[in-house]
């Protein structure tokens, strides 16, 4: 009796095709409902933040500048959410004026427009200091796994460094020399986000150089640059973007922190963070709570997502969790 | 031992040398660059240049910036941190209240953290995908999410401004009650009592993020010694779940614990700078937001300096202390 079983006649041999990468991932991605919902809210997020804004601005008639002379009640407190324009006494409701969906925030202006162009800063900020960041933590730490020696040294030195500076203290201090904007936001943040995809990286790099794909490699006479971005490279990608995913998120809270601290993209631009802090610092919050509510829970539901998208990811990529 | 405890030691000393060499080139080297004086600062704007001179060598900031440096690590070395330029006073005057500040957020944050993250996570990898282990994981994951800078406002808000105004969670109380104060700090040898009152609010503030990672740490690391083998052993020969816990796994998972903490000093001191903000305790954040709102910078690099000191000093120790839990880190 053959230990082995003949392939069974009904398969059509022809019908069998090896699944890529990504057909792998999706089979498994979508069943996991709970990453899907994820996703879907950040991909709503990100359109309602590059379509949105403009749009919502058009319909509404209200640029997210534009401050609302009778958006303020008599006693200068914000408008709750589904509430129109006050008529000129300051007490009641005109019923021609102007409708905000969102409330209107500390100077009358419309809070839902100024969120989605706050989702705009948000976002481009933590997706380009993300993307520079894993470009440096990646060429750092391949270069440093794979060569190792003094130049890893060197390496491995700078990110256990930069892992000790106290980087919210000192992005702060750093992001008030430099001075408030768009650019040295995003310096500051990719200052202090490198060395972790750095360090998960090289750890990779490390115990994948010693695999036979690698020497297979090196003896069909690849060079150390080919086999760096062509055999090692792919291996990365899965870590990697899980990585990125949190990072992302780190890099959204890390932006609104420092426009918290009024050290993000200078006013009358609006940024989640900054409009979170309008609202707290002077204590108008406790009067009108939506102050505080809309922004922070906008930035913990994006925050969410990313975390729930990162461990579906994961899980579908079957990946270890990095660190 | 003693081999590793010195290599370590060394290292967090080079560590803490680049520090303060960043934070010096940062602020005095940039300040320099962007035109800002500070002994035009200190002398005023009607001041004639001899006098700026004069002022710039009292100050020493008249100097190559390299030998500031190494006057300003000589003279750290002997404990001093400079001369604060706006408040007239040695920036360690100035920094070591605060710290003491600081440190009675953090510390009392970070047993917060500990208490509710073994708790929380222990109930979850004792009763995986139970409905307490999913309801739990939802507020894990949640509390992850929520920034520290939200989270505060709305403590003091629903526990501590609230209940001033006759309600708890919106829920009318019939009177005015002050538990607990809105802000402010009162030092724990005045009076005991009233130094926790003051923190319980910000300390939870702190806590409820980190409390949240821990949790999560500590039921994978938990879930995944629960499947090893010596606990199939121990189980075996009659123990209960409590004492494999407390026996087999807690060796273990204590080690892990001490590392993460002393990582996450360094950054439980950023989000200790919005807490301070929020509730107004006089802590390390609030005094370095506003020396360097007062372009202060001695007094900008003394709190940085320090804070590093602080969380090098926490990573260094963490390492040593595991070194001596786990011989595996000291020979290998």
């Amino acid at each position: 009796m053959s230990s082995v079983a003949p392939p069974p006649a009904s398969v059509d041999l022809a019908e069998l095709v090896a699944r890529g990468a990504f057909e792998d991932f999706w089979r498994r991605f979508r069943h996991d409902y709970v990453a899907l919902v994820a996703a879907c809210f950040v991909v709503v997020v990100v359109t309602a933040a590059i379509a949105g804004a403009p749009v919502v601005a058009w319909v509404t008639g209200h640029p997210p500048d534009r401050q609302f002379v009778n958006g303020l009640t008599i006693d200068g407190i914000p408008l709750s959410p589904l509430s129109r324009e006050l008529a000129p006494d300051g007490l009641h409701a005109d019923p021609h004026g102007q409708f905000f969906v969102l409330g209107t925030d500390t100077l009358g202006r419309d809070v839902l427009v100024r969120l989605l162009y706050g989702a705009r800063i948000s976002l481009f900020v933590a997706f380009v200091a993300t993307g520079i960041a894993l470009f440096i933590g990646v060429v750092l730490g391949m270069l440093a796994g794979y060569f190792r020696g003094f130049g890893d040294a060197v390496v491995s030195r700078a990110i256990e460094t930069a892992m000790a500076f106290p980087a919210l203290l000192f992005a702060v201090g750093f992001a008030a020399v430099i001075g408030a904007g768009l650019t040295n936001v995003i310096i500051v943040i990719t200052l202090f986000s490198w060395y972790y995809p750095a360090r998960v990286v090289r750890t990779a790099v490390l115990s994948l150089r010693e695999a036979p794909f690698i020497e297979a490699a090196h003896m069909t006479g690849a060079s150390h640059f080919r086999v760096m971005f062509r055999h090692l490279l792919p291996q990365l990608t899965a870590p990697i973007i899980v990585y990125a995913t949190g990072v992302i998120a780190a890099n959204i809270l890390f932006e609104a922190g420092l426009s918290y601290l009024g050290l993000g993209v200078p006013p009358p631009t609006a940024s989640w963070g900054q409009m979170l802090s309008d609202g707290v610092s002077n204590g108008l919050y406790r009067v009108q709570p939506w102050l505080a509510l809309i922004p922070g829970v906008t930035l913990a539901s994006l925050m969410l997502a990313f975390q729930l998208l990162g461990d579906g990811l994961r899980d579908a990529l079957a990946t270890k969790s990095a660190t | 031992m003693i081999r590793y405890a010195t290599r370590r030691l060394l290292a967090a000393g080079v560590q803490l040398l680049i520090i303060t060499f960043v934070a010096y080139a940062l602020f005095f080297l940039i300040a320099d660059l962007t035109g800002a004086s500070p002994a035009q600062r200190v002398a005023g704007k009607g001041a004639t240049p001899a006098r700026v001179r004069e002022i710039a060598h009292i100050m020493g900031v008249d100097r190559p910036w390299y030998a500031q440096y190494v006057h300003f690590v000589a003279r750290l070395a002997r404990g001093d941190l400079g001369y604060s330029f706006q408040r007239r006073q040695p920036v360690s005057d100035v920094v070591f209240p605060a710290a003491g500040v600081t440190s009675s957020l953090v510390v009392g944050a970070a047993a917060v953290w500990l208490v509710i993250a073994i708790v929380v996570g222990l109930v979850g990898a004792l009763r995986p995908r139970s409905l307490i282990d999913r309801v739990l994981t939802i507020g894990v994951q949640t509390s992850i999410a929520a920034p520290v800078f939200w989270v505060a406002p709305m403590l003091s808000f629903l526990l501590a401004y609230q209940p001033t105004q006759g309600k708890l969670l919106g829920v009318p109380l019939g009177r005015h009650v002050d538990w607990l104060p809105i802000g402010g700090y009162v030092g724990p040898v005045a009076s005991p009592l009233q130094w926790a009152r003051h923190l319980i609010l910000p300390w939870f503030a702190l806590a409820i993020g980190f409390a949240a990672l821990y949790a999560r740490f500590v039921r994978a690391f938990v879930l995944e010694q629960l499947s090893e083998e010596y606990v199939k052993t121990a189980r075996a020969k009659g123990a209960s779940e409590w004492r494999i816990i407390r026996h087999h796994i807690g060796p273990l998972v204590a080690p892990a614990i001490v590392t993460l903490l002393g990582l996450d000093v360094g950054v439980a001191l950023g989000g200790a700078l919005f807490v301070e903000q929020v509730f107004g305790l006089p802590g390390l954040g609030y005094v370095g937001l506003s020396s360097i709102q007062n372009l202060d910078y001695p007094l900008t690099v003394g709190t940085i300096t320090f804070a590093a000191l602080v969380a090098v000093a926490a990573n260094a120790a963490a390492d040593l202390a595991q070194a001596m839990l786990d011989p595996r880190v000291r020979v290998g």
